[in-house]
């Protein structure tokens, strides 16, 4: 049982347990979808849905599901809200649908949502699970986000979002490498490297204030 | 033709992890010790390819007929999940020595976004049982290929220095990342030939 | 004092033979390929050359300084960041925007070596990962950036090597020997580049296995499939003088940490470049494939390491009777 604020479960999953940089799951999307910043917005967005669902589903029966047969029930209560929001990007926004591709459909089988059902949902209560998932799947649109501005920007020269755009002139040749898997692989390499940096500086410091 | 137009895409031209980044925690999860890399290779070329076919055919006789496609997501993750508790079962009973090498990597399996990835892939090109079969062989082989080559290299990182804000992941990820720049070389290959 | 103290199995083989005075050799064989590019290219090259070089060094002393470790370059240093930034460079169309030599560079050092650890620990050649990732930025530059040789007036056209593999003419062998032709800096004088390649393989430098197997196994293949519409017709010297084949066969396949150890592995080395540039080069999207063949096969050595062990002394001498001994469980060792 976690014995956090309401508002604790939202907030840890920022930065505390964020899925990309911190718990390293859910890496297939995070490359396959962040070509730009928009992308990594919707995929993020699907995300943070299908993960609150999930967890609520799975938070509601987590007392009448038996413990052998957990995994094969929480495939099942988490491919339902994939399925929704499959059916519902295919409606409303099918041109979405078709970037995002098989991305979609895979969120089923994104290690992030089975792990938050398995090690949050199934031993919290329904309110928490859903405040853990919403902060859990906004921390990882937020880093889908920050991973497809850098690509869309060394990549294409400009960031879009909406009808803006950012510069609105590149100011350098852009590089086509950024949008291609070399570069998806190396800017997420780069950046987890540079959190790690960050992360270490701030704890050395703390346990330098504590001592 | 066909048949080498999609093994050679599945293997070199598009392949699973340098190309179109499917399976890829299993294949930095995995990779750090050889055996451990080609001891999942197996499993993975046994259940890709066999699931395809299962999938295809399910996609086929059931889902069709029955008008049922917009539950395909949650229809195939349950296949596959089925498919690959019976072949551990099986395995276990019939072939215990194969078993023992392969048994603990094929609960991996399951979530492994390839296996999902590739039938779907096979419903998007619209392959069938045959082709789409093949193609779930061709991507295995690749994901193999490529896991493979990576242990080889990451064996020998246990003997350097690495910086700790390094260390895994970020390390792994721009090891692919220049993996798949060499990779890079392949795309187009056959073209002319093959279309 | 730890580092001081080294414990070690024998045989000891104690030489004169330093990182860099071999970095030395290098870079003194790649002095006429270097003098040919400017001769030919004018002022253009030598910033191409100097910007190359000079930001890999910068890179790499930048990295060290950054992240507090030795510093491997300057009047002490091993010489291994110029090698990479003068072969980079080397490798890039004479007419390319600055920026590409320089992001180039700074790739090959950081990316490609120094985050592994610095030389020794990278598993694929600097100075190609560096070009091949320049190659993906801006490819437009990359393949249409050439320079006449001597008029030095920019042409956008189609390099001879693209003329040759459509079955066309290209010019005299004369001109394809000193190098009076389109084509990256230090690639187009074959003179300049085996003169350089003749002294590292004099000087022991490098092992010929790998050129030999590759430029071997290329000059074969063009001979067999390089004629358009007819087999065993082609023609292997121009098709090996052209493009980057024997700068790549010398200078960067030869590479001793992306290589394999044994001289059979590295012979297997050389014809698999030979193999992939084929396959490249015939039958794939790039109209030059040595920076990938050899990237692939940096990639494959530690496997070819892993399999390729020589016999050991006094031991069985055929495979079943090796397998025997080791079911034995080493009784006859």
């Amino acid at each position: 049982m976690s014995n956090r604020s309401l508002i604790g479960e939202f907030t840890k999953g920022l930065i505390e347990e964020n899925a990309t940089f911190r718990m390293v799951i859910g890496m297939c999307p995070t490359l396959a979808v962040t070509t730009s910043m928009v992308n990594g917005f919707w995929m993020g967005l699907a995300v943070i849905f299908v993960l609150t669902f999930s967890n609520v589903f799975v938070s509601v029966l987590r007392k009448v599901t038996p413990d052998e047969i957990r995994i094969p029930v929480f495939v099942i209560l988490i491919a339902a809200p994939v399925v929704i929001v499959e059916l519902v990007m295919n409606a409303y926004l099918p041109d979405m649908y078709r970037v995002l591709g098989i991305f979609v459909p895979l969120i089923v089988v994104n290690c992030i949502i089975i792990a938050r059902a398995e090690a949050f949902a199934y031993r919290n209560s329904v309110i928490r699970s859903a405040f853990d998932g919403l902060g859990i799947g906004t921390g990882f649109m937020l880093d889908l986000m920050l991973i497809g501005a850098i690509r869309e920007f060394l990549g294409t020269g400009t960031v879009t979002v909406g009808s803006m755009v950012f510069p609105p002139k590149p100011l350098f040749e852009p590089m086509a490498v950024m949008l291609t898997p070399p570069g998806g692989f190396v800017t997420l390499g780069i950046l987890m490297a540079v959190l790690n940096i960050l992360v270490q500086r701030s704890a050395s410091k703390k346990a330098k204030v504590e001592a | 033709m066909k048949f080498i137009s999609i093994m050679l895409a599945g293997v070199l031209t598009s392949n699973f992890i340098f190309m179109q980044y499917l399976g890829l925690c299993a294949f930095v999860g995995l990779s750090e010790q050889f055996e451990t890399a080609i001891g999942m290779s197996g499993a993975v070329i046994f259940v890709m390819t066999f699931a395809s076919t299962v999938a295809a055919l399910f996609e086929q006789f059931i889902l069709v007929p029955f008008g049922l496609e917009y539950l395909r997501t949650i229809a195939y993750i349950l296949v596959i999940a089925a498919f690959v508790q019976l072949v551990e079962i099986f395995l276990k009973k019939t072939a215990p020595s194969l078993y023992k090498a392969l048994g603990i990597y094929l609960p991996l399996i399951t979530t492994n976004c390839a296996v999902l990835g590739v039938a779907m892939l096979n419903v998007k090109n619209d392959y069938g049982v045959l082709w789409g079969t093949v193609n779930g062989l061709a991507g295995a082989l690749g994901w193999s290929l490529a896991i493979v080559i990576f242990a080889g290299i990451r064996e020998r990182w246990k003997f350097m220095n690495i910086p700790a804000a390094l260390k895994g992941f970020p390390l792994a990820l721009i090891s692919t990342g220049l993996m798949s720049l060499a990779f890079l070389g392949f795309s187009g290959l056959f073209k002319t030939v093959l279309n | 004092m730890a580092d001081r103290l080294l414990i070690t199995s024998s045989p000891h083989v104690k030489a004169p033979r330093t990182v860099r005075g071999i970095m030395l050799d290098v870079v003194i064989a790649l002095v006429p390929a270097s003098v040919a590019a400017v001769v030919f290219f004018g002022m253009k090259a030598l910033t191409v050359l100097l910007a190359s070089a000079v930001s890999a060094v910068l890179a790499e002393y930048l990295y060290e300084k950054a992240t507090k470790r030795p510093v491997t370059v300057g009047p002490k240093g091993d010489g291994s960041a110029l090698v990479t930034g003068l072969l980079l460079g080397l490798s890039l169309p004479p007419a390319v925007p600055l920026y590409v030599p320089i992001v180039g560079s700074a790739f090959a050092i950081v990316i490609a070596k120094q985050i592994f650890g610095g030389l020794g620990t990278n598993f694929v050649n600097p100075a190609l990962a560096g070009r091949a990732f320049v190659m993906a930025a801006w490819p437009l530059h990359m393949t249409s950036d050439w320079l006449n040789p001597r008029t030095f007036d920019a042409v956008t056209g189609a390099t001879p090597l693209y003329a040759f593999r459509g079955g066309q003419s290209v010019g005299s062998l004369t001109d394809l020997l000193i190098g009076n032709r389109l084509g990256s800096l230090g690639e187009t004088s074959a003179i300049a580049i085996l003169l350089g390649g003749a002294y590292l393989i004099a000087r022991g430098v490098i092992d010929y296995r790998i050129p030999v197997g590759f430029l071997g196994t290329l000059g074969l293949g063009i001979f067999i499939f390089g004629k358009p519409g007819a087999l065993f017709q082609g023609d292997p010297v121009t098709g090996i003088l052209l493009g980057g084949a024997l700068l790549g066969a010398f200078f960067m396949a030869t590479d001793y940490v992306t290589s394999p150890v044994t001289p059979k592995g590295r012979l297997y080395m050389g014809i698999g470049v030979g193999l992939i540039t084929l396959l490249i080069r015939y039958w794939g999207d790039y109209p030059e494939g040595v920076t990938y063949a050899i990237l692939l096969m940096n990639l494959a050595t530690p496997l070819i390491d892993r399999f390729v062990v020589p016999r050991y002394y006094g031991y069985a001498h055929d495979v079943e009777a090796r397998r025997r001994a080791n079911r034995a469980g080493g009784e006859l060792s």
